[in-house]
């Protein structure tokens, strides 16, 4: 785990972040409350590429990034921290060089490991909340349980084809990921077009952001529903299942 | 009695392209059922032989999933069924 990050000089911090730091509502304290952040990214796949890349280059302070694989040729189609030279690599080892050199700021550990129930909790301690980057419903099922048990914000996001699916969890404020999907189907390798995870993990991280800074309005309670080859966005509001085996003993919150 | 589909992108070959349809029914299984007698074809997209909802489909009551036994879920005037696909990749 782990390799120090590279604190800049004032002067060059502030010229890293000053088209971000201009946005209204954003500022310095924005940029601070990024940089204090730990953030799990939870696969460094086409999602996850995309999120700690955007991430990382947002400044958020610390990014714990996880999977269990390595590199692969079918991979670079859409898992685009990773290149030729890469294939045979852990994909943390590679995501981690890849974001250091995005910037140097960022305190990126890069954690080969496969997520389990045994493992899951320690994996996000210490951290913030958890970003959902993974492409089986058993893992994210574990993570929106350790959301939930750790009382902090779970992001949920999936692809397929030219589709994907978004949405904010707070657990206590929000449908949990099994009051939304209280089944899921088998794991199978489907499709996927790169600019499906391009669109979400950009969604996922940008609710990251704004969680983080304290602006804008979340997609809770909401699943974005995005279909690329119609272009078009749908959105579904959500309702929490008051019989739902995750989240149930947490009614009484706001909805 | 009416009942709102909204229609993920993959059903609305079958709709004319039509993204949001009303129907009448009961249960989630009769307005399946209803939407079938008006867009033919389309339960085919949704079921198997046996009129059972095939693994990748997920209907949503309200912004609730239906599940379990979905096609048995009532509904009542005015309410919204939502027809999406199970997308699970990263």
């Amino acid at each position: 785990m782990g390799k120090g990050a590279v604190r800049m000089t004032a002067r060059a911090e502030l010229r890293r972040y000053e088209r971000q730091v201009m946005i209204e509502g954003f500022g310095g304290k924005g940029q601070e409350r990024l940089r204090k952040a730990k953030v799990v990214v939870a696969g460094a796949g086409g999602l996850g590429s995309v999120i700690s890349i955007y991430l990382a280059v947002a400044g958020v302070g610390k990014i714990r990034l996880i999977d269990h694989d390595r590199v692969e040729l079918g991979n670079l189609n859409r898992q685009v921290l990773y290149g030729d030279d890469d294939i045979g690599r852990a994909k943390v080892d590679s995501a981690r060089e890849k974001l250091a050199s995005l910037n140097p700021e960022v305190m990126v550990e890069a954690v080969r490991e496969t997520i389990t129930e045994g493992s899951a909790f320690e994996l996000v301690d210490g951290c913030d909340l958890i970003v959902d980057a993974m492409d089986n419903f058993g893992a994210r099922y574990i993570l929106n349980k350790v959301a939930i048990d750790r009382g902090i914000p779970f992001f949920h996001g999936a692809v397929r084809g030219f589709e994907g699916r978004a949405t904010t969890i707070v657990p206590g404020q929000t449908a949990c990921l099994r009051c939304v999907y209280a089944r899921a189907p088998q794991p199978e390798a489907a499709p996927v077009i790169g600019v499906a995870p391009a669109v979400i993990g950009s969604i996922q991280a940008t609710e990251v952001i704004k969680y983080i800074v304290g602006i804008g309005e979340l997609l809770m309670n909401r699943l974005l529903i995005y279909d690329g080859l119609s272009l078009e966005f749908m959105e579904m509001k959500l309702k929490r299942r008051p019989d739902c085996e995750e989240c149930q003993h947490l009614i009484g919150g706001t909805e | 009695m009416s009942v709102k589909v909204r229609l993920h992108p993959y059903l609305r070959k079958c709709t004319d392209g039509r993204r949001e349809v009303e129907v009448a029914g009961q249960t989630v299984g009769e307005c399946i059922d209803d939407l079938e007698a008006r867009f033919p074809g389309i339960k085919r997209q949704l079921c198997d032989e046996r009129g059972k909802l095939l693994a990748k489909c997920d209907i949503h009551v309200n912004g609730r999933s239906s599940y379990p036994e979905e096609l048995a879920k009532p509904v009542e005037d005015g309410d919204e069924l939502t027809i999406v696909t199970f997308v699970a990749e990263g």
